[in-house]
């Protein structure tokens, strides 16, 4: 493979090289990149004393305890640890296409939750699943406390079903608006998956006597169906997998679709819904390497947090200042806008959010400051919302510019250019980044990463 | 070279920011005036309790429902025998004896959603419980209006989906010195010097750069076009009050731009609200008052037309942390001197015939107020803004 093509499948399905990396590029290759997904670890934080009281309580005792506004209060703490923590994983990982399939799927069956347990269990069943099968992918996550709770599928019962997650399975997860199906199939679907509920601990409960054993027609086929038969009659649609491979497209290869390019993914996906089978094809596909699609993608804001730590790796010692930072940059991974997701690509940018990512490098890495407002929730009291000032803060982080200064010595400008940047550069930019070569690596790896041009992926 | 020095540099470099010529195209979008009217958006977000905010005094299911909450006669600022404002909106009674409020009972819109994202996201983008739109009503108006950026101003660090449109999206900002400052930053598109035209043709690196040009040029107008005018009225120091006296000061500095939005939060009162709501009303009246006087004396008030919302109401029946939950049709306030009608717009809530969750039903679609104000305020055909066709109610 090219140089340019390894770092542009590296960009894309991992977040980018390592400087560390640079050395054995010659050796990488797609096979490369899937043999070390073959491993899968849970991401976790540790959360003793929740457990402990998830194992003495049951549902009903567990509300009236004194300790349970505590609890869920040590919850939402745990969730904004957990949002550190998973940034860190995608950028320090191996198992990178894991960590990046993983960040798909999170924006694609979208959730939010304040409970840590339900959060994190959904996480990681994303993660197992994320080079899996989507059926399993999708039966799994359907059945997810995370999931039913977000869906309100917990509340949907025989004799009053809640359509709430039949529409958006269709709608979003699987089919894609308007298509194919009709609001009488929505309710019929949403009979089959009455009764689909979770326990207080957050484990899958079917709840036999809330399920509708009537018969149920959908999408013109008749029988007593229960959700895992619905899901296997969308499957059967190809127009599924079309709407899957055109979403991997969008975020893989770019967000102005080759009709073409997705009708082939999606007859490679139909076949049996390998996710590992069809992102094989996407990345050995001649056309993924073809110059239109080689950084021309707006990076999303995980993308470029990630991207920067791994080429100079930072910590926030405070995980709430990367909430706000996230919050600036328009995606805080674990507060998703709404149900559909982040929109992407180009509604990534505006005025507000442009000023914060060309300054984001110097913030982070360089002492820089930025002016934010540390902003309450909805369920804040009065003197939380309202005590804001309008600063220029530092942001609490540690950089490690010492293992960046080690590993660039033997590398020359034109190597971290080529390194940091995805896309080609005229010869403004060039002029430019030539008069910055007096400055030394760190101050130049800075402005390179001032760049618009560092925004495209 | 150490970094001090290098900044020095590179601010000599471009201390005078330099426009070459393809960038010039796109700072003289200043013509963007449809006419002079502005609208002010207020979102007194986490849902405020619209039945303690407009009190039912005379109503016998309203102290039933609410033992622990309730206000008594005695302590509101009564409008008639049945209505009563609660004791903190003194001024913005004032406002109201003087003919410049409309009260509009009831707004929503039918299934309404009772989580605070997703009615947050319903009131802003103007959509149906069931449509999940990508565009704020705002962002939408820029695209199809404005043409510019400039059109619209949130108040704030960053963008709501209220101002975001498919290829225009308005500017966030409460210290306009402090965004100028930004985009002097020596780390702030410097590489703009060295740029030719060929950039702004590329798809997605073309948006990027334009994006910079646009913050760079729009920081610089708002900052020189507002820099002289200091506003002289006394607005009360907390943020809310800060916000008001920014858009005031906006306004009377000549600033084009048609459309505000700020907001005002901590309305999620599931406990003890008693507390929280008076300090908070207490805020919104004192802050709304000092702005309606200022706009007044500067002869800015005949323009300006300010509609306050909250995502939902609160339901009748208090919880038992002397509290109330998420409910569904509310209040929703306009405030002016050019309404057509003034004082209570509608009867007030009806408190028996509540929906299945025990919340008020609504009466008048939030997006019938939304296309009067596009119509009858903003001389905007609503049809183009908003997503089908809604009734105007002759507001203004």
């Amino acid at each position: 493979m090219q140089k340019k093509h390894i770092l542009h499948l590296y960009q894309r399905a991992g977040f980018g090289l390592k400087i560390a990396q640079l050395k054995e590029q010659n050796t990488l290759t797609v096979d490369r990149l899937f043999n070390t997904t073959l491993t899968v670890d849970d991401l976790t934080v540790s959360t003793p004393e929740i457990d402990d009281f998830l194992a003495n309580y049951s549902d009903k005792k567990a509300k009236d305890e004194k300790g349970f506004r505590e609890i869920i209060k040590q919850s939402r703490n745990k969730v904004v640890e957990f949002n550190s923590a998973w940034i860190n994983r995608m950028a320090n990982t191996d198992n990178v296409l894991t960590e990046r399939m993983t960040l798909f799927w999170a924006t694609h069956f979208v959730v939010r939750s304040q409970n840590i347990i339900y959060y994190q269990k959904y996480n990681n069943t994303l993660r197992k699943f994320a080079l899996g099968n989507f059926r399993e992918l999708l039966i799994a996550i359907s059945k997810e406390a995370a999931m039913l709770d977000y869906l309100n599928n917990q509340q949907n019962k025989k004799g009053s079903p809640n359509e709430n997650f039949a529409r958006e399975l269709m709608e979003l997860f699987t089919l894609g608006e308007g298509k194919l199906y009709t609001e009488e199939d929505i309710k019929e679907a949403a009979r089959a998956f009455t009764g689909w509920g979770h326990n207080f601990k957050g484990d899958f409960n079917m709840r036999k006597k809330l399920h509708d054993e009537e018969q149920k027609t959908f999408l013109n086929k008749t029988g007593n169906f229960d959700g895992e038969a619905i899901i296997d009659i969308i499957l059967k649609q190809p127009e599924c997998a079309a709407f899957i491979s055109r979403k991997i497209y969008t975020s893989f290869v770019n967000d102005r679709v080759n009709e073409a390019h997705v009708l082939e993914m999606a007859k490679v996906f139909y076949k049996d819904y390998d996710i590992t089978k069809l992102m094989k094809f996407v990345f050995n596909a001649h056309w993924f390497y073809d110059e239109e699609n080689i950084g021309t993608k707006i990076k999303s804001p995980t993308e470029l947090l990630v991207g920067l730590k791994k080429i100079v790796p930072f910590t926030f010692n405070n995980p709430r200042q990367l909430i706000y930072i996230q919050k600036l940059l328009g995606q805080v991974l674990i507060e998703p806008v709404n149900v559909a997701g982040w929109p992407e690509g180009k509604n990534w940018i505006d005025v507000n959010t442009m000023m914060v990512r060309l300054k984001l490098p110097s913030v982070l890495l360089k002492n820089g400051t930025i002016a934010f407002d540390i902003r309450g929730e909805f369920e804040d009291d009065f003197d939380k919302f309202n005590k804001k000032s309008n600063l220029n803060r530092k942001i609490n982080i540690t950089p490690n510019w010492e293992q960046f200064d080690e590993e660039t010595i033997t590398l020359t400008y034109e190597d971290l250019t080529n390194l940091v940047l995805r896309c080609s550069l005229n010869k403004g930019s060039k002029d430019f980044l030539k008069s910055l070569e007096k400055v030394d690596k760190q101050e130049y790896c800075i402005q390179l990463m001032s760049l618009p041009e560092y925004q495209l992926s | 070279m150490k970094r001090r020095d290098f900044i020095k540099n590179s601010s000599l470099a471009s201390g005078v920011f330099l426009v070459p010529n393809f960038l010039k195209a796109f700072e003289s979008q200043n013509d963007f005036i449809k006419n002079n009217k502005k609208l002010i958006i207020i979102q007194l977000s986490g849902g405020n309790d619209g039945l303690n905010t407009l009190v039912q005094y005379n109503n016998d299911l309203y102290y039933k429902n609410r033992a622990a909450i309730a206000h008594q006669k005695a302590n509101l600022l009564t409008v008639n025998d049945e209505l009563g404002f609660h004791e903190s909106l003194k001024g913005f009674k004032n406002l109201f004896d003087d003919g410049l409020v409309s009260v509009m009972n009831d707004v929503g819109y039918p299934n309404p959603s009772r989580s605070h994202f997703r009615a947050t996201d319903i009131w802003q983008t103007a959509s149906s419980s069931k449509d999940y739109l990508k565009t704020g009503w705002v962002g939408r108006y820029l695209e199809k209006v404005s043409k510019t950026s400039l059109g619209a101003i949130e108040v704030d660090d960053t963008l709501s989906l209220l101002m975001k449109g498919e290829s225009i999206n308005g500017i966030a900002t409460k210290d306009p010195k402090l965004f100028y400052k930004t985009t002097q930053d020596p780390y702030f598109g410097q590489v703009l010097d060295n740029y030719t035209d060929t950039h702004l043709s590329d798809h997605n690196l073309g948006y990027l750069y334009k994006t910079v040009i646009d913050a760079k040029s729009s920081a610089k107008y708002i900052f020189n076009k507002t820099k002289v005018y200091e506003s002289k009225a006394e607005y009360p120091g907390n943020t809310f009050g800060k916000q008001l006296k920014t858009i005031s000061e906006f306004i009377n500095s000549g600033l084009e731009t048609q459309l505000y939005y700020a907001s005002l939060g901590g309305f999620d009162t599931h406990a003890n609200q008693l507390n929280a709501q008076k300090r908070l009303l207490e805020v919104f009246s004192t802050g709304i008052h000092a702005f309606i006087t200022d706009l007044k004396n500067t002869g800015a008030l005949k323009d300006t037309m300010v509609l306050v919302f909250s995502e939902f109401g609160r339901r009748l029946n208090e919880n038992n942390a002397k509290g109330t939950d998420h409910g569904a049709a509310n209040l929703v306030f306009l405030i002016g001197d050019k309404l057509k009608s003034k004082g209570i717009y509608n009867q007030p809530a009806n408190l028996v015939d509540l929906d299945d969750n025990g919340d008020i039903k609504y009466k008048v679609d939030f997006r019938d107020i939304y296309a009067s104000l596009l119509q009858e305020w903003l001389d905007t055909d609503p049809s183009k803004i908003l997503n089908g066709n809604f009734k105007t109610l002759g507001l203004v």
